[in-house]
Order: structure tokens, then sequence, then C-alpha cells
């Protein structure tokens, strides 16, 4: 069994008179463990098929199976736990607390575990220090670069040993060095922890990290590719 | 109830927005430092002015007449005043006051014969300095109220000029009374010189009477004595009688209350203005905590918490500064002789403690809930 199924995700928005219908009808498996590339152009609906699966965002129509739990009947007000539990999500712009260090992001998720001070401490240290960013644990967010805050946001995103963990366009904002960077460090969470990743992209040199890339147009599935000899996987 | 881990995020936000913090603090403590003065004058007014079914004392003032400098009554009234069933002791007073405007530095200074104390008229006198032997021993001193001797830096034996009457300190008084805070226990016939050379002539005379419950019959019975003399009286429980000489003041204290409430007002809106901006600055850091798995509920109970903690803040500092400046500053309206002081209190301080906390929570409440009702996604669409 797969651990995201998506069957016929219709979803719909109004903005003022206007409908939009980012999704229609997609159907999608997605298997743990593997790190898949949401590719499309702008407004196709990858963020919103992300959001989704992060439990943001609900369906207008369809079904969505996370580790076999139906989104649908989770209660809104058991939905934040669910994310608590299962996503850590990883955004464009980094969207660093800008009021806490490096240290006390990373740690903001895992307040809502049950966790003594000193787990947490370990857990924070453990992340900062698989991202690279341990030395900088005290800094905030404007005294970071921009590969710096998508590390330590990377780092928030991991602490809490979530199922899945979703991307969208990591390295969007960032020059090519620490974008490879940052790729280079996505693709270790998924080979050394198996964490499945879904990263949104439009950019299709960032999909040659991924092991299947999946094409979106008008809001359904249009191409899947899988890259079976994934080290081999470059930039440029 | 939320749990203590979160609380240091609370503090985070508030500590590290330093500017906006630290202008709403200091706005709230603003208005509660105004609110608890008016509450403080308030207290004494209440105080100065309340009967209790044990009063014994009454206050024979010349009939129509409002003020020490137009109440003139014979000093021989006083045996006269004695005979009347029910009456315990008599003493005649002279009250001149430096200043007959209404101010908050005016000293009344009552002359009284020497028996006065010794009768017990003043109930059990306490002396936190010098004694009544001091007293006796020179024509010219007098026995002042503790808080006059705070304000004008006085000890035993100094010489003192109030008004162009010099007194020497021979006794300080340690007493409860309002009235006991700005007076000078001068001799009679001292004061009666120095003012306006009128000897055998007072203001009022104050009747210690036996049984409270016939306070009102002895009233009537001295009025009725003096009913048809040149010199009518009126007579008033001690507490009544300031009561109707310090209307004016009553007036000023019952509006400036208004002025007190309106303070508060003006607290909660600062509070609900600075959490409004707050949240409105913060809709992306809450969608991210959403995302994190922060529910809507939490999100809300840390803009609550947080808007208590600046509100409370704000009463607490505004609250200290009045309780300093009305502890230390020993302030005290006077009217026509008689004063009323203006100072702290348990229960002012903890109205506008729990005042502070109430309004923080009502301020957060509509932030709190906008804030917990926005959609993850459309948050990030938004910004």
């Amino acid at each position: 069994m797969a651990l995201i199924e998506c069957r016929k995700i219709t979803r719909i928005y109004q903005r003022g008179a206007a409908t939009i219908t980012p999704l229609d009808g997609l159907d999608i498996d997605i298997e743990e463990g593997t790190f898949i590339a949401l590719m499309g152009p702008s407004g196709i609906g990858k963020t919103t098929l992300l959001n989704l699966i992060a439990g943001i965002d609900t369906p207008t129509s369809g079904s969505l199976v996370i580790g076999g739990v139906d989104l649908a009947k989770i209660p809104t007000s058991k939905l934040a736990h669910w994310r608590a539990e299962n996503i850590g999500y990883i955004f464009q712009l980094y969207n660093l607390i800008p009021v806490l260090t490096a240290y006390e992001n990373v740690e903001l998720p895992l307040l809502l575990h049950k966790l003594t001070a000193k787990d947490r401490h370990n857990k924070v240290a453990a992340a900062l220090e698989l991202v690279g960013i341990a030395d900088r644990h005290d800094h905030f967010p404007n005294q970071l670069s921009g590969g710096q805050e998508q590390r330590v946001a990377i780092a928030r995103a991991i602490v809490t040993d979530p199922k899945i963990i979703v991307a969208d366009e990591p390295t969007g904002d960032l020059d090519r060095a620490a974008a490879v960077e940052i790729l280079s460090l996505l693709r270790q969470i998924n080979r050394d922890l198996g964490r499945t990743l879904i990263m949104v992209t439009h950019d299709p040199k960032t999909t040659n990290y991924a092991q299947k890339t999946l094409h979106l147009d008008k809001g359904k599935l249009l191409e899947l590719e899988s890259r079976p000899d994934h080290t081999a996987a470059t930039h440029g | 109830m939320i749990s203590p881990q979160f609380l240091p995020l609370v503090f985070k936000y508030i500590v590290r927005r330093r500017v906006r913090s630290l202008l709403t603090v200091g706005g709230v403590a603003t208005a509660m430092f105004l609110f608890y003065s008016v509450q403080a004058m308030h207290q004494g007014v209440r105080e100065a002015t309340r009967e209790t079914s044990q009063e014994t004392r009454l206050v024979v003032y010349r009939q129509d007449r409002f003020c020490p400098f137009s109440s003139a009554l014979p000093e021989d009234y006083g045996p006269r005043i004695g005979r009347i069933p029910g009456v315990k002791a008599v003493v005649p007073i002279k009250v001149v006051v430096n200043n007959c405007r209404t101010g908050l530095d005016v000293v009344t200074f009552r002359g009284v014969p020497e028996k006065a104390f010794e009768q017990g008229f003043f109930g059990q006198v306490r002396f936190s300095d010098g004694s009544l032997e001091n007293w006796k021993s020179r024509n010219d001193s007098a026995i002042i109220g503790e808080r006059l001797a705070k304000k004008r830096g006085v000890k035993i034996g100094d010489r003192l000029d109030i008004g162009g009457i010099v007194i020497s300190v021979a006794g300080i008084l340690s007493s409860e009374e309002p009235q006991d805070q700005n007076v000078a226990y001068t001799h009679l016939d001292f004061v009666q010189r120095a003012s306006d050379n009128k000897v055998g002539v007072v203001t009022q005379f104050n009747v210690a009477i036996e049984d409270p419950t016939q306070l009102e019959r002895v009233a009537k019975a001295i009025d009725a004595e003096f009913r048809t003399a040149a010199e009518p009286t009126s007579t008033w429980s001690e507490k009544a009688f300031v009561a109707r000489a310090v209307t004016d003041i009553i007036e000023i204290v019952n509006f400036a209350r208004w002025l007190g409430w309106g303070c508060m007002a003006g607290v909660f809106a600062l509070v609900f203005n600075a959490i409004v901006l707050s949240v409105r600055d913060r809709i992306r850091d809450h969608a991210v905590m959403q995302t994190l798995g922060y529910s809507q509920g939490l999100i809300a109970q840390l803009i609550i918490i947080e808007s208590v903690l600046l509100s409370v803040s704000g009463g607490i500092l505004g609250v200290v500064a009045g309780v300093i400046l009305t502890t230390w500053g020993t302030f005290s309206l006077s009217v026509e002789g008689l004063s009323i002081h203006v100072h702290a209190s348990g229960t002012s301080i903890l109205l506008g403690l729990a005042l502070s906390a109430l309004t923080g929570v009502i301020a957060g409440l509509v932030p709190a809930w906008q804030a917990s009702r926005r959609e993850v996604a459309a948050c990030f669409r938004a910004v």
C-alpha cells in the first residue's frame, strides 16, 4: 500500500467572481521513502497538492489517505495534532519566526510534543548538526544568509521525525551554489533518514535530485518520470 | 489551560519587540497611575465622610456659616453645652487655616484648652515624638500631625512659620484620623491672639457624648439651647459635618471618578490596538505555527496571554507609581480647615491590578478569535 493515496482529488477556489480549479480529479500514489519532485508551470496546482498532503488545506472532493488515515475523517480540531506528528514543511521563503533564534525556531514544533527540556535540546542539537548550522544556533533569522535560513527551516522540518517532508520550491529564493547545497541536503535526508520527501519545483534541474518527477497540467497528472539510478543525479 | 512550556514563547514576543512593548506598557502604566490616583482620592473622601452607628462626636458650628473665618461662637457656650444631658465632654476649638481656598498644602490650626487632651477628648493620644508636657510648657508650642511634620521636615524643638503664625514643635501626633494629619494643635488663647486677636471667641465646639444612640437627640438639644441667642448654632455629627463642608470636593472627586473610568477605557484601547497590530504583523508567523501543528485554540491562548501580560505589567507599574506618590507625597485635599487624605489602600491596589488583568483578557479576545479563524493556506496566499 502506498503511503499517500490520492483519488479523484479536486480543489476549487473562489476568487471574487472567478472560480479557480487548480486540481481536477487527480490520482496519485506515493510510496514511502521516495523523493518526489512535482513539476509544472506556475498556478498549475503544485502547491495546492502539497498543502492538501500537509493537511493545511482540504480537498473540495476526492479522497486523500495518508498512512492509512483518511484526512477527511480527521476533525478540524485534531488536524493540527496530526500535522505535528506526521508532517515537516519547508517553505520557499523559509518562514522562520523573526523573534526567535535558529535554535528556538527548530525547537518550536517540539514544544507540542511531550518531551523533557533535555530531550528537546538533544533533538534540536542533532537537527542543527545534521544541516550544518550548529555554530549559528543563537543567530536570529536576519543575521543569517538565505541558504543558512533554509538550513534552519530544514532542521525545523525534520526535528520531529515526521513521516512526510514537504518542500515548496525550497531553492526558489537561493543562488545556484546555495541551491545545490540545499538539494544535496534534502537528498541526504531522504537517503539516510528514509523520509518521504515531496518537493515542488518549476526548475527542471532540481528534479535530478529526486527519484521520481510528477508533471502536473490542468489539475491532473500528466507524466511520471522515474530515475532508477538516483545516485547519479547531479545539478547542472 | 496552556502548558507552561509555551510561556517563554510569549515572553520572547514581548521582550524582543521592545519598542512596541515598552510603548504599550508605558501607556497602560500612565493610565493606571491616573486611575489609581483617582481611586485614592475617592478612598480619602469615603473615609473622611463615612458615618457609622458608633459615632459619639458632634460639631457645634455657627448657624448659616460655612467656613472657619465666618463662624464665631462665644467661648462661654461651652459650659452651657456641657450641662445638656448626654454630653460627656465639650472642647472649644479655634480653627485657623493658612489658606482659605481648597488646596493640597493647607495647614489647620486648632486652638484647644489644655484639658482637651487630658480629658481624653481626642481619644488615646499617641505621640511618635515629643510629649504633652512639652506642649504645656510653652504658650506658643504645638502638637502637629505626622504628615505635616514629614512634609515640612521638622522635628521636636523646631520653630515653624505657617501663614505668619510661628509655633514651636512640642509633639508629633500619631493618629489614624484623617483630620489629624495636617493639623497643628496649639493653645487656645495663643491662636486666638495670633490670628484675629479675638479672645473669648471660638470657631466651633467639639462635643463627646456618652451614648451613640443619643447622637441626634443631643444635637437637637444643643441647637434648641441657642435658638434665640445672638449666635445660634447648627450641630452635626463629625462625619456629617465633614461631608457637608467638603461637598464641593466630593463633587469634584465624583467627577474625577468618571475620568478614572475613562482611563480604563484608554487602557483597553491601547492594549487592543497593540495586540491587533501585533497579530496583523504575525499573520504569517501564525500560519507557520499552524502548519507546524499549533492548533487554532492554542494560538488564540498565546495571543490572550500576551495581551494580559502587557496589560498587567503596565498595571503594576502604574499602581506602584501611584502608591509611591500617594504614600511619600503625603497629599491631602483641604477645604475650610478639613482634610481629605489621598492615600493608598489595599482595595484600590487590588482593584487596579484586577482591572488591568481583565482589560488584558478582553482586549485580547477579538484579535485572538480573528487570528484563530484564519485559514492557513489563505494566510500564505495573502502575505
